[in-house]
């Protein structure tokens, strides 16, 4: 599991490699908080290299949504969604409420 | 005869990856295609992850053991600990059809493990704390 924090002009973009489970969600929950307690509530997540996304993981990620999306200062964005893992995220009914774009580009270019 | 393979962990959620790796690999011998292995390695991911966090209290001198077999056309997964019995009917079924800022935070691992399985069931058993039998139909393999 590896998770690389880039500060862009407009957003964070996170890039996410490998597993997580519950032993690894604290991680990723650690990962979003640094963003957010820097001030920055506009959030890009990488998927391309997510091999595994279980539950933890993504309460992880509607709470980092959640919070970023309060008073409207920001929001969590997806890109680059491996299909079985969309598929996942669609049975838990976080997908369509999260965007999803198919590039990294695009997704930080929506900000 | 039927082939069981089993593989037994302490309760330790690094060893989450063991698991999945193994469950994955008796799926695959099994000629599930990748979406329905995933699928099943979620679902076991989900089960472990209770008896570790819930049965065990997340200490991790417990064991959690994932037992392997096909029967009646079903690739059979049970999950057994000796952790404190554990009552799926007290879990609440998540809404997930609410705006995300009105979820609340539990259940979506059972809720999961429902809907990727084509069946979970529970048991308390006297020889062990939990067993849970999570079947996938093998004949489906075209199917997610």
């Amino acid at each position: 599991m590896e998770i690389s924090t880039v500060n862009l002009k407009h957003c964070d973009l996170i890039a996410l490699s490998g597993r997580f489970d519950s032993a690894t969600a604290p991680d990723l929950e650690r990962a979003l908080r640094a963003s957010m307690d820097a001030g920055t509530y506009r959030i890009v997540l990488d998927m391309t290299q997510v091999e595994f996304f279980g539950s933890a993981a993504i309460r992880s990620l509607v709470q980092a949504y959640k919070e970023c999306r309060r008073f409207n200062r920001g929001d969590v964005r997806l890109a680059c969604l491996p299909e079985h893992i969309h598929n996942v995220l669609q049975i838990a009914g976080i997908l369509p409420l999260i965007q999803v774009f198919d590039t990294t580009v695009t997704a930080v270019g929506s900000f | 005869m039927m082939e069981q393979h089993a593989l037994c962990v302490k309760s330790n959620l690094v060893n989450l990856a063991l698991i999945s790796e193994f469950v994955g690999e008796q799926a695959k011998q099994l000629g599930l295609n990748e979406h329905q292995v995933f699928d099943i390695q979620m679902a076991v991911d989900e089960a472990c992850t209770n008896s570790m966090e819930h049965a065990y209290d997340g200490q991790d001198t417990g064991e959690v053991t994932v037992c392997c077999y096909s029967e009646n056309g079903d690739l059979v997964i049970k999950v057994t600990d000796f952790g404190k019995p554990f009552d799926p009917s007290q879990v609440p079924e998540p809404d997930v059809s609410l705006p995300l800022e009105q979820r609340s935070i539990g259940g979506l691992g059972l809720y999961l493990m429902r809907r990727l399985m084509d069946s979970v069931e529970f048991s308390k058993q006297a020889s062990c704390g939990n067993e849970v039998t999570m079947r996938k139909h093998l004949n489906l393999a075209e199917q997610h």
